[in-house]
């Protein structure tokens, strides 16, 4: 049964090539159909291999498809890995990516290029899924690689529009920032450690002097940052909200953005070695939740508020695992993706209703209109926010308990980016729900509920964000904490909190309370006063403006990097490839050409010429062979 | 050897079928004999029992078993590219006789075990095809192909007869094993005309693969010769020749290697500079692709000067002679293709893209393979050949094999560029039937497939 898992990223790959090679001559149905049951395919295998791996004595199986590479001392067999982390994320992406499939089949509809849409997001899962499975780090960075090209193309998707373009490419560029970061840790750890395969690393990593180990951490994390979107490679996730809704849900919120999440708690043992590495860490992760959160506070697109929002949550898990809690971000991965992948199809149920508007400031009083979104959009809300007994309450508390215990300091700032988050997202809420409608009389003729194809997505969805909690119940409940006993056998330094319940209570207390007054706080600015934020820039407060222009973190990366680069190049161009390498190349080439011309002279066609040639020749072999 | 025995049978079926009047069913048969062979071979593979025939004069062994297969594969893919060249003229069943003929001398060569059968194959290989190579009647250019290839192959044929009789001088015999214990034996003490021999029987193979300085009737054969025949000259005729070369060198000679490794050395330099340097400056695809095939061949020479009497030397001349047959042959069924109504010229090529998708695909991948480019089967057949070559003595050898194939990759992208991006003379598009569809897309599955997984040739168990 565990081989068939191989069979998991086939399909969405079968799905791929049908979608690609004869989707132009498909209909619609069709290409949606095959694409959609590929998914389901996969998560049927998934789920099947998930329960058969909670009773299997043997919590690791990998599987051997072939040898990748052999040469050498690289070996590089093609091997999958299933075990308890593999399995969770195999569940959560075939899973959520059919949800996200059948939502597609709704929301693409009117969409021309239907069949290649399909085709890209087959091909996204099949990367996805090798990224998880693979045994070693160069099949993990095969499926990296190939989720940044899929997210490049269902960025650019709409490829007419050129601001989606140039948000493509700048996901794509500032990807292969990170990338390169993570390509030089895997150099450093086969060159310490003469393999790639997990399994042949982890028990020996402390073979390493500790340098090496910090910095084998460090360059994979950096690896993360560009794919997690932290601190200083953030900026391209909230322009890759270009892309339609879907793809920001799967891609951009569930799935792929989580990748660093999981490179990292794979390698854990690194960081557990090292205490500067998971510093480090800690430190990025609040400092990007906190800066996200509060440019979230100020963004008025329904999409760009829920892309901050990632990020920012994106960051608490990066917090969660510089203090070692692992297995807790793992599960804040788990119900992120339920309740994340539910905002953004709910935003996007919305968008179609409001017929493609974003901006939250001209909508309003969507509540009774479009009941089914609103009511699971809600959820999500209250889910993100942390109020018991959603499953974002159960997720977040855990990390918090365990980053009070790493450092105090740095549970006080991560207090605020949760406050902040329930205030932004009960904002979202209010302006785009409550109140009077604020959109033209068109738009308000139009308004509609999405088909079913969308809504029943986001009823599933909802169910799992308010029951995904189960999957890890607190401990000092008296409760089994599933994810954490499950994925016992990953994690390969544990240390157990030692908060006594009381403490534990109180922070648990702490955290309910401040979010329902923030909550409180939003209701009475955005729904008593009514409250709808300002046109114009001048309107702003002075300490406003800096959140509201994002930090000027676009403008400082243009100013710091983008302008001496163009500089650079410029130059360079001018003096050393216009001055130097043309001459040097050409005339290489031309001296090539010269030399071949020459040569051609002797093959004039005459048989006697050849003739003579080859004994000339082989007199010369005989006496340098003899005389020499 | 059963893969021997049909061809042979169905040579002759072939030259009767005129007399007997079933020349309409002469394809499927041949379809099906080949067939029959490659399944017989793989028989042959899991259940060896008989390895040797005739006095230990040829013997089928597991890397003579995967040099046939390749050679019966590509000929396979071959006479399902053909079909239509065989409807059209006068003589087909005697294009089919001697084109099979030639088949069973290639597959007579991967078994060879003794001189009388080494020269036997090399015959019956090279006499069809000096006709086959002439087969145009009324093209001047193919009757000078074959001439040309008749005067300058029959001069190679003595220098081997001539060779043969020397080592036979010295040694007293014409078996491989029996040579080599005589020369382990009497190391030292053989007269100098054993050695004269040994390099005039090299002289002859490397005329044969046609390498640098006995290639100069490679392009004007390659050029002159209908495409067809040109395809089975660089994919059947060399992959054959390079197993009795392997066979010759590696088994029979391994002991007076420093008399060949260094003479190799400056062959395969001396083809490397030669081929890349002149295929720059060819107009006839055919031309350019003769040179191709003269760098190729020294590629491959490279892997028998480096054996270390390992497995893994045979299993990369295997990888290297099937990847690099399939590229050959799905650029020439391309040519075919196009050149069927226009020219043979490069610039025919011009915007292919605009006229079939398929051809530009096929010939894309096959090109990028032969320029060694990752993904296709290409690249790690040069891979494996400059990670063994030893680094310590020829390590120039290995950077002026680098630097080739940088010469190299110019002109096969070249024509990939101009495939796509160059404006052609007609936009006329080309139809392609199923059958020779199905070619194409085997050879660019196959090419992808192997350069994927490369451990599907590399990790053959061989003995």
């Amino acid at each position: 049964m565990m081989k068939l898992a191989a069979l998991v990223p086939l399909f969405p790959l079968v799905g791929f090539i049908l979608n690609g090679l004869f989707g132009k001559k498909m209909s619609k149905g069709l290409s949606g159909t095959i694409a959609s049951v590929a998914m389901l395919l996969s998560f049927g295998i998934s789920l099947a291999v998930f329960l058969e791996l909670q009773t299997a004595e043997n919590k690791a199986t990998v599987i051997n498809l072939f040898s990748w590479i052999s040469s050498d001392t690289l070996q590089v067999p093609f091997e999958f890995l299933i075990d308890p982390l593999s399995s969770v994320f195999l569940l959560i992406i075939t899973g959520i990516g059919f949800l996200i499939h059948i939502y597609s089949l709704g929301y693409m509809k009117h969409d021309d290029a239907f069949a290649r849409f399909f085709a890209y997001l087959n091909l996204f899962v099949f990367f996805m899924l090798l990224l998880v499975m693979g045994n070693n780090y160069l099949i993990l960075f095969m499926g990296w690689e190939g989720v940044g090209l899929c997210s490049y193309l269902l960025i650019g998707f709409w490829f007419k529009n050129n601001a989606y373009n140039d948000a493509a490419k700048k996901a794509f560029i500032i990807n292969r920032i990170g990338d390169l970061g993570f390509l030089l840790g895997i150099f450093l750890i086969f060159t310490t450690y003469g393999s790639t395969t997990f399994g042949d690393i982890f028990p020996n990593a402390g073979m390493a002097s500790p340098a090496v180990v910090t910095t084998i951490a460090l360059l994979l994390f950096f690896g993360a940052t560009g794919k997690s979107a932290q601190i200083p490679l953030f900026t391209w996730l909230p322009d890759a909200m270009a892309g339609p809704t879907p793809v920001s849900a799967l891609i951009h919120a569930a799935t792929m953005v989580t990748a660093g999440v999981y490179m990292i708690v794979r390698s854990n043992i690194f960081y557990s070695m090292s205490e500067t590495a998971s510093a480090v860490v800690a430190i990025v992760g609040l400092a990007t939740a906190l800066i996200a959160a509060l440019i979230g506070l100020f963004q008025n697109d329904i999409k760009k508020i829920l892309a901050y929002s990632t990020v920012s949550q994106l960051g608490l898990m990066f917090l969660g695992l510089g203090a070692g809690a692992f297995s807790s971000s793992v599960f804040h991965v788990t119900t992120h993706a339920f309740f994340k992948a539910l905002l953004f199809l709910a935003a996007g149920s919305v968008i179609h209703a409001m017929g493609g508007e974003q901006d939250i400031r001209k909508m309003g009083g969507l509540k009774g209109k479009i009941k089914i979104t609103f009511i699971t959009m809600l959820i999500g809300t209250i889910a993100i926010s942390g109020i018991p007994p959603l499953s974002g309450f159960f997720s977040k508390d855990e990390i918090m308990a365990h980053v009070f215990e790493y450092n105090g300091l740095l549970w006080f700032f991560a207090m605020i980016v949760s406050a902040l988050t329930a205030f932004y997202m009960f904002r979202l809420i209010f302006l785009t729900f409550y109140g009077k409608f604020r959109g033209t009389s068109e738009q308000e003729h139009h308004l509609h509920e999405s088909p079913p194809t969308m809504t029943i997505p986001l009823v599933v969805l909802a169910a799992l964000a308010i029951f995904g909690g189960l999957l890890g119940l607190p401990e000092f409940w008296g409760m089994s904490n599933w994810m954490a006993e499950n994925l016992d056998t990953i994690i390969m330094h544990h240390h157990e909190t030692r908060l006594s319940h009381q403490t534990e209570w109180i922070l648990m207390g702490l955290a309910v309370v401040s979010a329902l007054i923030i909550i409180l706080i939003a209701y009475n600015v955005y729904r008593k006063k009514g409250l709808v934020p300002v046109e114009k820039e001048q309107q702003l407060k002075d300490w406003q403006r800096p959140i509201f222009h994002k930090f000027y973190v676009d403008e400082i990366y243009d100013f710091l990097v983008r302008r001496p680069v163009d500089f650079l190049s410029e130059s360079f161009y001018k003096v050393l490839d216009l001055q130097v390498v043309s001459l040097l190349v050409d005339g290489i080439g031309n001296s090539v050409k010269t030399f071949g011309s020459y040569i051609r002279l002797i093959q004039n066609g005459n048989v006697s010429t050849y003739i003579v040639g080859m004994v000339m020749s082989i007199i010369c072999i005989l006496l340098f062979i003899f005389l020499i | 050897m059963n893969g021997l025995i049909i061809i042979c049978g169905l040579g002759l079926l072939a030259m009767i079928s005129e007399i007997f009047k079933f020349r309409s069913v002469l394809f499927p048969l041949v379809l099906t004999g080949l067939l029959a062979a490659l399944a017989l071979n793989v028989w042959e593979w899991n259940n060896p029992m008989h390895i040797s025939y005739f006095e230990n004069m040829i013997g089928f062994d597991r890397s003579a078993l995967a040099f046939s297969t390749v050679i019966l594969a590509i000929a396979l893919l071959w006479f399902v590219l053909a079909q239509d060249y065989f409807k059209s003229g006068q003589h087909l069943v005697d294009h089919y006789a001697l084109v099979l003929f030639a088949l069973a001398g290639a597959l007579m060569l991967t078994g060879c075990k003794n001189m009388t059968t080494l020269f036997l194959g090399i015959e019956t290989l090279s006499i069809p095809m000096y006709v086959l190579a002439a087969s145009k009647k009324n093209d001047l250019k193919s009757n000078e192909a074959g001439f040309k290839y008749l005067i300058m192959g029959s001069f190679a044929s003595g220098f081997l007869l001539f060779g043969i009789a020397l080592v036979y001088g010295a040694t007293a015999s014409f078996d491989f094993e029996e040579i080599k214990a005589y020369i382990a034996v009497f190391q030292g003490e053989l007269p100098g005309f054993f050695y004269v021999g040994v390099i005039f029987i090299l002289i002859a193979m490397a005329f044969k693969i046609a390498v640098a300085p006995f290639h100069f009737w490679a392009p004007d054969v390659y050029e002159g010769s209908p495409v067809l025949i040109t395809g089975l000259m660089s994919t059947v005729v060399k992959t054959a020749a390079f197993a009795a070369f392997m066979r010759l060198f590696m088994m029979c000679f391994s002991n007076v290697s420093e008399l060949w490794v260094t003479l190799l050395a400056v062959i395969v330099a001396l083809s490397l500079a030669v081929s890349n340097f002149t295929a720059v400056m060819q107009t006839n695809t055919k031309r350019m692709l003769a040179y191709s095939s003269i760098s190729h061949a020294a590629f491959m020479l490279m892997i028998i000067m480096s054996d270390k009497g390992e497995t893994a030397s045979v299993n990369s001349l295997i990888y290297y002679s099937l990847a690099y047959s399939l590229a050959s042959l799905s650029a020439f069924a391309v040519i075919y293709l196009v050149s069927k109504n226009g020219s043979e010229d490069i610039t025919e090529l011009n915007g292919l893209h605009k006229r079939n998708r398929l051809l530009t695909i096929t010939l894309t991948i096959a090109l990028l393979s032969l320029a060694g480019i990752p993904v296709t089967a290409g690249f790690f057949a040069k891979y494996f050949v400059l990670s063994q070559i030893p680094s310590d003595t020829l390590l120039w050898l290995t950077i002026l094999a680098i630097i080739s194939s940088t010469i190299a990759a110019f002109y096969y992208l070249k024509i990939v560029g101009s495939m796509f991006f160059a404006d052609s003379y007609t936009k006329e598009p080309i139809v392609v039937q199923k059958s020779h569809a199905f070619v194409l897309i085997v050879c660019v599955v196959l090419l992808l497939l192997f350069g994927m997984v490369p451990g599907l040739i590399t990790e053959l168990a061989l003995y």
